[in-house]
């Protein structure tokens, strides 16, 4: 190493890792718990990606109509195409309306029905009467930003709870025992460039996805799936990574996302020849199919040629039918995104949209208590101690093989909250720290010293570029053997350029070329993941699309993804089964079926 | 007293000019304020060529195609690049502004960008907003409320929700604060635009039982009143909303309660 | 300060719970000053080139004297409040401001009732 880094160590209860919707949620749980809290973030909490959520928030209130959570439940695990851990699904659904509840008792700007109840809209896959009924109107919403609202409000709750915040610092990698457990997380301080050691009983990653492997992703520039990235340095697995959703509606060319609640309020997709086109996919549902279906039809329609605008190459979505006031007064975020970024008036034209990656169902396997799970000695739910993982950063797995549109920001608080309670069960507050041993964080500090004085030839925007490119090209809505095959040698080579790169910015404060490096080295071991997944699961399953293997195989391939990675074995593949139980006997077992909208 | 000349050592010089890149056709100037705290020199304007043919249109495509491309070392924040995030508020040509909502086909001639303006500078573009976060934190923007929550949510009329619409969207990127003179020359105790909307959100909020003891807290000779209608708040707000008339709001209201 | 938290500097002494006030008197002054002005302002134009025996008879005329009185009280108080702003507003040395404060309350008081005695004078005949 060129110099000594001097660390600063803090100790803490517990140490939350990413300040968005999920990590939020976990530190007010803890911090209100009694236990000593740190949140540790890399961007000032209401600039999290959770703050660009826009539809809403799903929990069976039932104010616009009968509702159960049994239905939803069922919706969740018909979504996820049975990949989902009905254990999970069932706690998530049941405890999603007491803390759609929570959100409003703490403030959150709902918007309103005529009788003064939180309003909720229909949403893609959500019905009544399992399946057998219409749309549910269970998606509940602050207009079109209900991410902002919710995120903005728990950052408040998090004041009035006197949060311990440490903001825009960067996490760099996990610090573990010889036995396995996680002991802290180790951390740079972008203001001075100054190293932190967070020792901790309770690590709580809440980093976020990793949609910015794509070239063309709805995901803010800040996400980087860092806690993803961790846990694969530290020897643990992600869980399903061959499944990113593409939401059927980005805006064609920006990649800016506009709302599923946009159909949910009446508006439509037209291809080419003015057709009404999911009418053919899903008779049913339409145009509120799940968005692995409709994603996957658009992508149809435009390979046939039935593609809008000069290239034929997106789709109109429609809403200029639609009453303008209602507009105003409900989708005003998307009317100010769309004249933006696309320079259109929703009110008389319709939006270009194409299907953009937006969502990483995968990641850091966990129970429905978020503790972080490994397969050990043939356990497939052996607890990692000390470490837990919530929001898209983890894989518990309630959305299975694709997530329904609005069960993200109920995943979240849901579970941020089960984190806490978990946590408040199992740490006695204010225990000591074991010594660690002297080396511990030698290994986290060679990597960053590696990349600060790195003086190879290709820049980091380099590396990047070639890694999304890959992504977006072989890793899409419709995957082929060849194309896969393709693609796991193409980005083994992008991962191989990783020791050729060169970084410019010497210095330690507010280097933010060093942070965009850093952040690569967490991208590109999860592409690298994810695209050998895909590879490997040779059935078509949700969002997984496998032309040559078209159908789904519950027999050979109901089972969720293990991947290792290692800077010198690559990629180690296993399994986890799926648990085919539910929590309570309440509700059974939902038996797999086929999956028609 | 009031300072009328930048002190010696922030006085801005002339920088480095990078080269044009071969080939471009249709290049736009850019010119950024760069300030590094690791030597002991002045900040200085640096000039980047930028191919719009190869870029996309927002100023913030533009921010990072240099990043990328020309000089890793400019350092800006960035996250959400949709206009909610509120990360990357600057001053382009003279208007505080997110980048990544601004195009560059709104200017004509040169871009010429800076950091937030009277607000300490960590690098470049990066500025130190801890004291408008710590000013956020001192109107308790959380809902207080006496009356028992009701085992359902709190009811709330859609005229009463309606009242918030205007005031909620607001993503603290703090455009309009460090637009407002009263701001620069008493951010120590004037609370400025952006707080002000957000403690008069919680005030007007239907559900909020604080209300008075709200406005005690903004009563206050410079809290409040150094609010003078200068209105460079509103006309800078990239959310399009109306600080300056959420003020005047709270000003009627410490009249009515008298 | 750099070691204090941000918190402890944004409360500071806290809110003084007035300047209400001080807001209010000075928008009534700022408004009363407009019918006043057009009065007092018509009469000027009116006594333009007028001799002393005829500027005396009508400005002693009660009605007169009043809009004058009326007119120097909203606008020495509004002189003060306002002065006061503008002190506050860039002044930032607590003894200079200090001191700034109080010559502006003396002088508007002085000048003001030095304005008012003139107008008394006339009135009441000296």
């Amino acid at each position: 190493m060129s110099e000594a880094y001097p660390i600063i160590e803090h100790k803490y209860d517990v140490v939350v890792v990413g300040a968005g919707g999920a990590g939020l949620r976990a530190t007010m749980g803890m911090a209100a718990a009694g236990l000593k809290t740190a949140a540790v973030t890399k961007v000032f909490p209401t600039r999290s990606h959770t703050v660009a959520a826009q539809g809403g928030i799903s929990a069976s209130l039932g104010n616009m109509g009968e509702d159960n959570w049994q239905w939803h439940m069922f919706d969740t695990v018909k979504g996820s195409d049975w990949l989902g851990d009905q254990d999970a699904i069932e706690y998530m659904c049941r405890e999603a309306p007491a803390a759609v509840l929570e959100l409003e008792q703490f403030g959150m700007p709902f918007s309103r029905t005529e009788e003064g109840k939180i309003y909720q809209r229909a949403f893609g896959g959500m019905t009544t009467q399992f399946g057998d009924g219409p749309a549910a109107q269970r998606t509940c919403a602050a207009a079109d930003r209900t991410g902002h609202a919710m995120l903005h409000t728990l950052y408040s709750q998090s004041l009035k709870h006197d949060t311990q915040f440490f903001i825009e610092y960067f996490a760099l990698d996990l610090i573990m025992d010889k036995d396995g457990s996680c002991k802290g997380v180790l951390c740079l301080s972008l203001e001075d460039g100054s190293l932190h050691l967070f020792r901790a009983h309770m690590v709580v990653l809440a980093t976020g996805g990793f949609g910015r492997a794509y070239f063309s992703c709805t995901s803010a520039h800040t996400c980087t799936g860092d806690g993803g990235g961790m846990v694969l340095r530290a020897g643990l697995p992600l869980q399903d990574m061959e499944f990113t959703q593409f939401h059927p509606t980005g805006i064609y060319g920006a990649g800016c996302l506009i709302t599923e609640g946009v159909r949910g309020e009446g508006g439509f997709l037209v291809n080419g020849e003015g057709e009404r086109f999911m009418e053919r996919y899903a008779p049913h549902a339409k145009d509120l199919a799940s968005r692995d279906v409709v994603s996957r039809s658009m992508t149809l329609e435009i390979r046939e040629g039935r593609g809008v605008g000069p290239r034929k190459d997106h789709i109109y979505l429609h809403l200029d039918h639609l009453d303008p006031a209602m507009i105003d007064e409900r989708l005003p975020g998307i009317s100010e995104s769309a004249r933006i970024f696309a320079g259109v008036d929703v009110h008389k034209e319709p939006i270009p949209v194409l299907p953009t990656v937006h969502y990483n169902m995968g990641g850091i396997p966990t129970n429905y208590h978020a503790e972080v799970v490994d397969l050990k000695d043939g356990n497939p739910d052996a607890i990692v101690p000390g470490l837990m993982a919530v929001g898209e950063a983890a894989c518990v797995s309630v959305h299975g093989a694709n997530r329904l549109g609005s069960n993200s920001l109920i995943d979240l608080v849901v579970f941020g909250r089960a984190a806490a309670l978990r946590a408040k069960d199992i740490i006695k507050p204010g225990q000591a720290h074991a010594p660690l041993p002297k080396d511990a964080c030698d290994a986290a500090l060679g990597r960053l010293d590696g990349f600060r004085h790195a003086n190879g030839s290709l820049s980091t925007a380099t590396i990047r570029d070639n890694m999304q490119r890959v992504m977006q090209e072989d890793c899409a809505v419709f995957r082929t053997s060849k194309s896969l095959a393709e693609g796991v040698e193409k980005i083994n080579k992008v991962w191989e350029q990783m020791p050729e790169i060169k970084t410019t910015d010497r210095s330690l404060i507010w280097n933010s070329d060093l942070v965009e490096t850093l952040e690569l080295d967490n991208l590109i071991r999860q592409a690298v993941v994810s695209m050998t997944a895909a590879e490997n699961r040779k059935e078509s399953r949700g969002a997984h699309a496998h032309e040559d293997f078209p159908d789904r195989d519950d027999e050979n391939w109901m089972k969720h993804t293990l991947t290792y990675h290692s800077d010198e074995g690559g990629v180690k593949i296993d399994y986890r089964p799926v648990h085919d139980y539910t929590l309570t006997d309440e509700i059974a077992y939902i038996k797999p079926k086929a999956r028609v909208y | 007293m009031v300072e009328l000349t930048l002190p010696k050592n922030s006085r801005v010089g002339t920088g480095k000019t990078h080269t044009k890149p071969d080939g471009a056709k249709n290049l736009k100037t850019f010119n950024v304020y760069r300030w590094s705290p690791d030597d002991d020199k002045n900040p200085a304007i640096d000039t980047y060529y930028v191919d719009l043919d190869t870029c996309g249109p927002m100023i913030l495509d533009g921010l990072i195609k240099i990043k990328n491309e020309i000089d890793p070392t400019l350092t800006f924040r960035r996250s959400c690049r949709e206009g909610i995030c509120g990360s990357c508020a600057m001053n382009i040509n003279g208007t505080n502004t997110l980048a990544c909502t601004t195009g560059m086909d709104e200017f004509n001639g040169d871009i010429n960008i800076y950091p937030l303006p009277h607000q300490p500078v960590v690098k470049d573009l990066v500025p130190d907003l801890t004291n408008f976060y710590a000013q956020y934190a001192s109107i308790q923007p959380w809902l207080q409320a006496e009356t028992p929550s009701p085992s359902k949510e709190r009811l709330q009329s859609k005229e009463d929700r309606e009242k918030l619409d205007g005031l909620y969207e607001c993503i603290l990127c703090a455009c309009c604060s460090t637009s407002c003179p009263s701001y620069w020359w008493n951010s120590d105790r004037f609370l400025g635009p952006a707080i002000l909307l957000q403690a008069y959100r919680w005030i007007i909020d239907s559900r909020d039982e604080h209300t008075g003891e709200r406005l005690d807290n903004l009563e206050d000779p410079f809290r409040l009143y150094r609010c003078h209608t200068i209105m460079n708040c509103a006309n800078t707000c990239p959310k399009g909303l109306n600080p300056a008339k959420a003020i005047a709001e709270i000003k009627k209201m410490m009249v009515e309660r008298r | 300060m750099g070691m204090r938290a941000p918190l402890k500097n944004v409360r500071g002494l806290g809110s003084a719970k007035e300047g209400t006030t001080h807001w209010w008197h000075q928008k009534v002054t700022a408004v009363a000053m407009i019918p006043l002005f057009v009065i007092g302002l018509a009469y000027v134009i009116c006594l333009v080139g007028a001799d002393y025996a005829t500027v005396y008879n009508t400005l002693s005329r009660p009605f007169a004297s009043l809009v004058l009185l009326l007119m120097i009280a909203a606008t020495f108080y509004h002189l003060k409040l306002g002065l006061q702003v503008v002190i506050e507003d860039y002044i930032h040395t607590e003894s200079t401001k200090f001191i700034l404060l109080l010559l502006n309350s003396f002088v508007c008081a002085v000048v003001g009732l030095a304005a008012a005695l003139a107008v008394l004078k006339l009135a009441l005949g000296g």
